[in-house]
């Protein structure tokens, strides 16, 4: 019995890693699609958002049965309750991805393209601490993450700067409030993708070690 | 959880039945009104160890100890230490229900009267707070005097418990206690472990994980006679230190 439980918790984790970064790539796909104000990716990533319901309901459901059934301990419970906590970030992950997405569709109305400040640049450390997470959490090893915190604070450092550039912007030119406004509302969806990443983190730092950390 | 009171301490303990070592080097403490679980695969030695606490051990010929066991730091195996006395103040609840075959009154009266009770209205008295204690009163209050043979193996459980606590014991050692009972009679002695505890120091030895996290607040880890790794219950099913520990609980054994 012992060892169909502890398949089942590799298979889980397996399919918790597939989500995560099922997750994290519409975030990114959705960026790709807002640098090139490609609408049909845009749309593509909203498409994907009813699988990722989908996945995130059925590991949920997944992870409830097994704690129900086997009524793990120690490290085991740890794994699931750390697999729980990724598989909600991750769909809140993919779910940002999904309103960048719808972003991209009204910032393609506004003349001025292409001025993005520093959000590709933002997105790309959050893209990277999102998958700095999930190989730590596939592979039970912290080095990938041990720097997560400092990370974090480029990222907020980011959006403030974004939000202030913004706000210049806007009062220079009203023309660019619409377009500035979605910036602004991007940036915090950013943002909040990392701290994310942050809760994955500090999730799989108690799976491995059984201690408790905060990141950041 | 606040650092209790020892009220048994269990230093360097070795034991041997005959030739083969059963306890090895065991220093474990049981605080005052909480309740030690000891759990570990069979054979582990976690029964010896309970046997241990009062003496229980004496019983068996081959049976040899080295290393003190303190009762309010005072080493029971002392030669001047009666263990009847302190079979008394540590009480014992073993894993198949044993009531004598005589009435329920009887039952838990016998105790007292053998340490020279004999006024009926006192040990009344004794019964009746002893039946309520052990959270069998109610059930039994009409039918004092019917067999306790009658009972179920759950009330037969409690019973042997109000047994133990008719003669005023201080802490109360419980062996499986409910191996033999079904999930609403174990229930019942889970319960009343928890209410038990609040006057007595408790310690079980059990082979269901789940009871040990659901009644104790202390766990030690028992393998191959030794005592693996001692915690809060919490720690030892949340964050064992000991890989060993890991194995046993998570079912990774063998």
């Amino acid at each position: 019995m012992a060892d169909k439980f502890h398949d089942e918790i590799l298979n889980l984790k397996c399919d918790v890693v597939n989500m995560a970064r099922f997750g994290r790539t519409m975030l990114n796909d959705s960026m790709i699609a807002l640098q090139l104000q490609d609408l049909e990716m845009a749309r593509g990533v909203k498409g994907r958002k009813v699988t990722l319901q989908e996945q995130h309901d059925s590991l949920e459901d997944r992870i409830f049965t097994m704690i129900a059934l086997y009524q793990p301990v120690a490290r085991d419970l740890r794994t699931l309750v750390c697999s729980l906590m990724i598989v909600q970030s991750s769909e809140r992950i993919g779910r940002y991805g999904k309103d960048i997405a719808n972003a991209t569709r009204h910032l393609a109305d506004t003349d001025t393209t292409g001025n993005f400040i520093s959000i590709p640049h933002m997105s790309e450390l959050v893209v990277g601490m999102i998958d700095d997470a999930t190989l730590a959490y596939e592979q039970e090893n912290l080095n990938t993450i041990e720097d997560m915190s400092k990370r974090d604070d480029v990222v907020d450092s980011l959006r403030t700067s974004i939000f202030r550039e913004c706000l210049t912007y806007m009062m220079e030119d009203p023309r660019t409030i619409t377009r500035c406004t979605h910036y602004v509302m991007i940036s915090r969806f950013l943002e909040r993708s990392g701290d994310h990443a942050c809760k994955m983190a500090e999730k799989i730092h108690y799976m491995v070690t059984g201690e408790r950390t905060e990141i950041k | 959880m606040t650092e209790c009171k020892e009220i048994i301490q269990v230093d360097h303990v070795n034991l041997w039945y005959g030739d083969s070592l059963a306890l090895r080097d065991v220093t474990i403490g049981m605080p005052d009104r909480q309740v030690t679980a000891l759990i570990g695969p069979s054979g582990c030695g976690k029964s010896t160890l309970i046997r241990c606490l009062n003496r229980m051990n004496d019983l068996v010929d081959t049976c040899r100890i080295q290393g003190t066991v303190n009762f309010h730091s005072k080493n029971i195996y002392a030669s001047d230490v009666d263990p009847v006395d302190i079979r008394r103040k540590i009480g014992m609840v073993f894993q198949r229900p044993n009531p004598f075959p005589k009435s329920i009154y009887e039952n838990v009266s016998y105790g007292p009267r053998v340490h020279g009770i004999k006024e009926r209205k006192q040990l009344d008295a004794i019964v009746e707070k002893s039946l309520k204690r052990a959270a069998l009163w109610d059930e039994v209050k009409d039918r004092l005097h019917d067999s306790a043979m009658g009972l179920s193996g759950g009330q037969q459980q409690r019973l042997c418990i109000a047994r133990t606590l008719a003669v005023e014991p201080e802490v109360i050692l419980m062996d499986e206690p409910c191996s033999a009972l079904d999930p609403i009679a174990t229930a019942k002695i889970e319960n009343l472990i928890e209410e038990l505890k609040t006057e007595y120091c408790v310690v079980i030895v059990t082979h269901n994980m789940q009871q040990a996290s659901r009644v104790s607040d202390y766990t030690g880890f028992m393998y191959m006679g030794e005592l693996a790794e001692f915690g809060t219950t919490r720690q030892i099913f949340e964050a064992p230190r000991e890989t060993l520990t890991e194995n046993y609980i998570t079912g990774r054994f063998g």
